[in-house]
């Protein structure tokens, strides 16, 4: 007995250094923490039960049958985040440049499997070179297990993923199919393919940086929701990001009560608009004078500006926004940003978190390049994503709604359980100026007659009364207790139950 | 009495005015221009006028709008303010001839003390004392030894075409003297072209100092004391306060007096101001005459218990002053700071846009009665959700503060500019800090230069001492502490696994640099008493009390049983997971974490902000009304590349290396933000 625990201290030793202090040290060196070292700052101190230490590789070529290190390569286990439960796997970049072998998918994908009977969320966080080469399609068939499992878990417990380290070829999948990914900046990339066979294949010279670090998948191609500074700040913001999230599609998020009153009123919102209908001003300002403490966790926030998307509170209970940025592009939708906000409408709608959208939306964005890239196509997933979302859905319109923009942007015909505007909303076809030119065509030659038009074109749709009147908007409220509007809704619709019909899956324009 | 009058102003004059008017029963109109069309004066004024564009020269300085908005709404007063009309002394007499009351001096009176020189000879024929100095070119070195000692050293030698310190000589003595004229003399005509040169009396440690005077139209004047407004920076007033710490009683009488010679002397009625220079020796020489209210009255307002809006109504109403001299308080101590639109860490260059927070500290007196003092009082013209165009001064807003005694209203004014909440705009709030935090502004010890010679290089963070820093990190772990706490409410915790509040935390204080200081802080919370905890900081205790909430960046509480008040902000913007604190002019940014992940912290690499030498960045906002340079043109180091106009104030951007334009990224009559790009180079 006393010899099996000393073996078995042994081994736990032998685990826990991974692929030894040099290594550990090469890790720090980068400015990088070690797989086990982030799981202590992602974790509740003490929370962390881990399996699989004692896993190792089956690998028999290239001499690999001598160089076995226990857990290969791979950290995982369960621990608890604010005191609720958490499924991990951390990739240990020290023992085989974190590499995938069929073992160390196994592990994971055992982690996942617990996750999903239990009913909670799973976290990766990934720092692998790639695939174990050495087994070759063994590892393949590795990646392949987890995929299927993500695309299981998907819609039944959140999938985050945490970039940490390389990911590169198929290692890019598993985290492409989870709900959000994060970067560390400088010590992270993503490509399916990296810079030396772009060189050999297009010619293109381009750094693992350019290509795939963490600013061009904020900035460029929006693949990854957020970048932080370095692994510390990475893994604390993830914590803070974990409160606002259900453990499943069958819980409610969880609430976390604060001082901050839902009858606040902010009278600085009654001046956030300005009178010039043509001048921006920053949709953000509201969004954070609105909810809970300020605090607005927001998700891409540099990935298609013209759209913000995010997590707050209100009461304490979790709610996702959307709302049209007028600072950007006058808060047109277009292809990113339909795109965007169709995927945080889908999350919100699949893990029963409402969804709070503000409108101020000129439309969608003319032009051959949205037309060419296909703007009809991706724009209609903003508004599938709408329609089919059976969340409570709070819409409060603070400016303009033109348009098919309109429809889309979570309106009374797409279901919006309660729909606010601004005293000073235009929920009309498209500005008065544009209307006036095609409805009087024939006045081109006249602008006095046509700005006196213009003028009773304003006066009769320019203002939020004609869709009050149809019942398309539910209250006129002042901006300054908008707060307190939206709680009281919230309240209301604290059990409401819809379903759509019966069916495989829907076929949303992808 | 009138029944209504119109204020010819905007911003916090303008609600000044109109608070006084309302106390009085007084209808008030405002008029305003099309960038003030939801400010603060016309919200407060029972109607309100449009009076024309933005720009003031087609608005506000436009007489003829000013007098038809009059007519139109039946005021039979107008009060001018400060700056615009107020010191015209055609529009006082066009509204004489028009039958409406200028509630301010009579148009003879603006005339005479208008004019420099005209003013001075004036001055000195009613026996004021004036700058001993010889007017006239000094022909050779023997005559300007002569003059010299005929005035008294030391005195100053200046080139007539001379100007910011060029062509200028201070001499002590004969010699001095001697060699000094032959000097100046020969720099004045290389430089200038133009060799005459003047002798005058050099004052030493200048002071700028000014006395109060009230006149009616029955010829009654009397002085209200003096201000000290020594603390100037480019010759703008920026700490003002009554009395004068200085000058003694004598000198202060001798001073009043004078001053109320020279406004008998032109008739004087209404609210004037009468500056002097005064030296080390107490020696005082007349500069100009103000014909109009002072931006600083209200720290006269606070020594003297009077309204001095109301005495002018009053004037101006034909009213006969109701006291007289020996009536005059001077009561406990006043401090006004001028809060502005600018940021102070930017060498003051304006800010201008929306105020997405703005709260003032409490106003403890001067309301509805304005005999109401000892206490904290702020005149604004803007509000929490106000703009603040780009068309106008950067003034916008006035703190003002009365004490039992100096030290005693130092620290109010200290406690209250804690408390001031301005965001989205950049103010001088830490400067103004500074400035009440500099051991020479508490012992009073200063002059003119002070500003130029402190802050010779500009302000920057480091020139802001704390007395007691440790307390800034101990707040930081306070606000942590309870986001820790709003934490462990979160429902769906495991048995077993509840949230540890934790009592052991690290601030880590982030430097400049990543020069990063940690520091080690333990909690004790008073169980059942929730807001109050007590904080050991390297050894010392903090007991720290407050019930403000987490979106509060206004914490106001008990420190070791005294009272504070300090600001904290949760998430910056280069990092969400900072906390911001300021406390008496102080700000650090700071993460505070559990011991173990500080730990990690330290392992983690510091990053170098992106270099940004290769573009022109927008200093301010503001309109960009000219862009100098084309795509692919060679500049040199210094070459004009933009200019940006904000303020009234123009701003020149020039090359800071050589190189060649790649691309003008912005248009000209573009409206900038700050660290838009104008310029890339290659």
């Amino acid at each position: 007995m006393q010899d099996i625990i000393e073996q078995l201290e042994k081994k736990r030793a032998a685990a826990r250094l991974g692929g030894g202090q040099k290594r550990i040290d090469a890790q720090h060196a980068k400015g990088k923490l070690t797989a086990r070292e982030r799981i202590e700052v992602l974790l509740d101190e003490g929370t962390f039960e881990e399996w699989d230490m004692f896993v190792e590789h089956r690998c028999t070529d290239f001499g690999m049958q001598d160089n076995k290190i226990p857990g290969d390569g791979v950290v995982t286990g369960y621990g608890m985040i604010n005191g609720r439960l958490v499924f991990v796997f951390s990739q240990d970049f020290t023992v085989y440049g974190g590499a995938l072998s069929e073992t160390h998918a196994e592990k994971i994908c055992k982690i996942m499997d617990q996750a999903m009977k239990v009913g909670a969320p799973v976290i990766g966080l990934n720092d692998s070179g790639g695939a174990r080469i050495q087994e070759g399609v063994a590892s393949l068939g590795g990646y392949a297990d987890v995929f299927q499992r993500n695309v299981m878990a998907s819609g039944v417990v959140p999938q985050i993923s945490m970039i940490m380290g390389p990911s590169a070829g198929g290692a890019v999948y598993s985290p492409a199919l989870t709900d959000f990914i994060f970067m560390v900046k400088d010590t992270s990339y993503m490509f399916v393919t990296g810079p030396e066979v772009v060189k050999t294949v297009t010619h293109e010279e381009v750094t693992a940086e350019e290509l795939g670090g963490a600013l061009t998948h904020t900035t460029k191609s929006g693949v990854a929701d957020m970048a932080f500074e370095n692994d510390v700040e990475a893994l604390l913001m993830l914590r803070r990001l974990y409160n606002y999230l259900p453990l499943n599609n069958r819980e409610k998020a969880p609430v976390r009560a604060s001082g901050d009153p839902s009858s606040r009123l902010d009278m600085s919102l009654d001046t956030l608009v300005p009178e010039n209908p043509n001048k921006a001003y920053d949709m953000k300002e509201l969004i954070v004078k609105t909810v809970d403490d300020g605090d607005f966790f927001e998700l891409q926030p540099d990935y298609a500006k013209n759209i913000l998307i995010g997590f707050a509170r209100m009461e304490g209970q979790t709610v996702g926004i959307v709302a049209n940025q007028p600072l950007v592009l006058a808060g047109c939708l277009d292809i990113k940003s339909s795109i965007k906000a169709a995927r945080f409408v889908r999350f919100c709608d699949a893990f029963n978190i409402p969804v709070i959208t503000f409108v101020d939306v000129p439309g969608f964005m003319p032009g051959t390049s949205q037309e060419f890239g296909g703007i009809i196509k991706h724009g209609a997933k903003l508004l599938y994503a709408y329609a089919e979302c059976t969340v409570p859905k709070i819409t409060v319109i603070t400016r303009k709604a033109y348009g098919g923009a309109y429809d889309v942007m979570a309106s009374k015909h797409l279901r919006g359980d309660v729909n606010f505007a601004w005293p000073n909303a235009e929920i009309a076809v498209m500005g008065a100026k544009g209307a006036v030119e095609i409805i009087f065509r024939e006045d081109k030659g006249d602008p006095e007659k046509l700005a006196a038009k213009e003028a009773e074109y304003k006066a009769r749709f320019a203002n939020p009364f004609v869709a009050g009147a149809r019942g398309f908007i539910d209250d006129v409220i002042q901006p300054h207790e908008t707060r307190k509007r939206i709680c009281r809704s919230l309240v209301m619709l604290k059990d409401k139950k819809i379903e759509n019909p019966w069916r495989k899956h829907g076929n949303i324009p992808l | 009495m009138f029944t209504k009058i119109l204020i010819a102003n905007r911003g916090e004059i303008a609600c000044r005015v109109i608070a006084t008017a309302q106390k009085m029963g007084i209808q008030t109109v405002a008029v305003y221009s099309e960038a003030d069309k939801e400010a603060r004066h016309v919200m407060l004024a029972d109607e309100a006028v449009l009076i024309g564009p933005a720009a003031s020269r087609e608005s506000y300085l436009v007489a003829d709008k000013i007098i038809a908005a009059a007519k139109a709404t039946g005021a039979q007063a107008i009060h001018p303010g400060y700056g615009f009309l107020s010191e015209n002394a055609e529009f006082s007499k066009r509204c004489e001839d028009e039958g409406i009351a200028f509630i301010g001096p009579r148009h003879f009176s603006i005339a005479a003390m208008g004019d420099k020189i005209e003013s001075k000879k004036l001055a000195g024929a009613a026996g004021v004392n004036c700058i001993p100095g010889v007017n006239d070119a000094i022909e050779t070195a023997e005559k300007a030894v002569e003059i010299a000692k005929g005035i008294g050293y030391p005195v100053m030698i200046k080139a007539s075409a001379g100007g910011g310190g060029k062509g200028l000589r201070v001499a002590f003595n004969d010699k001095e003297a001697f060699e000094g004229f032959t000097s100046c003399r020969n720099e004045a005509r290389n430089s200038f072209g133009d060799d005459r040169v003047f002798i005058e009396k050099f004052v030493e440690e200048p002071r700028h100092i000014e006395i109060q005077v009230l006149g009616d139209s029955h010829g009654n004047v009397i002085y209200l004391n003096e201000r000290e407004c020594s603390i100037q920076r480019r010759h703008q007033k920026v700490i003002e306060e009554a009395p004068s710490p200085f000058i003694s009683d004598a000198t202060r009488k001798a001073m009043g007096e004078q001053a109320v010679q020279l406004a008998k002397a032109v008739k004087y009625q209404s609210a004037g101001t009468v500056e002097f220079v005064v030296g080390k020796d107490q020696s005082f020489y007349f500069l100009e005459m103000n014909t109009r209210l002072q931006v600083e009255h209200p720290v006269t307002e606070a020594i003297t218990g009077l309204d001095l809006v109301e005495q002018m109504i009053r004037v101006a109403a034909g009213e006969k002053l109701t006291l007289t001299q020996a009536d005059v308080k001077r009561d406990g101590w006043a401090i006004e700071c001028r809060i502005n639109a600018e940021d102070p860490f930017r060498n003051f260059l304006p800010s201008t846009g929306r105020l997405v927070r703005f709260q003032t500290p409490k106003q403890t007196m001067f309301q509805a009665n304005t005999a109401d003092l000892l206490g904290v009082r702020v005149d604004t013209g803007v509000q929490d959700g106000g703009e603040i165009p780009m068309f106008y001064d950067s003034m916008i807003a006035k703190l003002i503060v009365h004490g039992k005694d100096r030290n005693d209203a130092i620290a109010k004014m200290r406690e209250a500019l804690n408390g001031f909440v301005i965001r989205g705009i950049s103010s001088n709030i830490p400067f103004q800090a500074a400035l009440l935090a500099h051991p020479r502004f508490v012992s009073g010890d200063f002059n003119t230069g002070f500003i130029a010679e402190q802050y010779s290089k500009g302000f920057r963070a480091e020139d802001v001492p704390h007395d007691d820093h440790d307390f800034l990190a101990a707040l930081a772990a306070f606000v942590r502490r309870k986001s820790r706490q709003r934490a462990a409410n979160l429902s769906g915790q495991l048995p077993g696994y509840d949230v540890k509040v934790g009592q052991d935390y690290a601030v880590v204080e982030l430097g400049q640099g990543g020069n990063n200081r940690y520091v080690s802080v333990h909690v004790d919370e008073f169980t059942g008493k929730p807001g109050v905890a007590q904080i050991t900081v390297d050894g010392k205790t903090y007991a720290i009390e407050s019930n403000s909430r987490l979106n509060d960046i206004r914490i106001e509480g008990i420190c070791n049983g005294r009272p504070f008040t300090a600001q904290v902000e949760r998430g910056t913007l280069k990092n969400p997971l900072a906390l911001q604190v300021q406390h008496n002019g102080t700000r650090i940014e700071a993460l505070v974490m559990s011991p173990r992940m500080a730990q990690l912290h330290k392992l983690m690499p510091y990053k170098a902000p992106p270099d940004l030498s290769r573009f022109v960045l927008s200093p301010m906002p503001g309109l960009l009304v000219e862009v100098s340079v084309q795509p692919g043109q060679k500049v040199q180091a210094g070459e004009r590349v933009a200019v940006i106009e904000a303020m009234k104030m123009e701003n020149v951007l020039f090359a800071a290396q050589d190189g060649v334009v790649k691309q003008v990224v912005a248009a000209k009559g573009e409206s900038l933000t700050v660290d838009q790009m104008i310029v890339e180079f290659e």
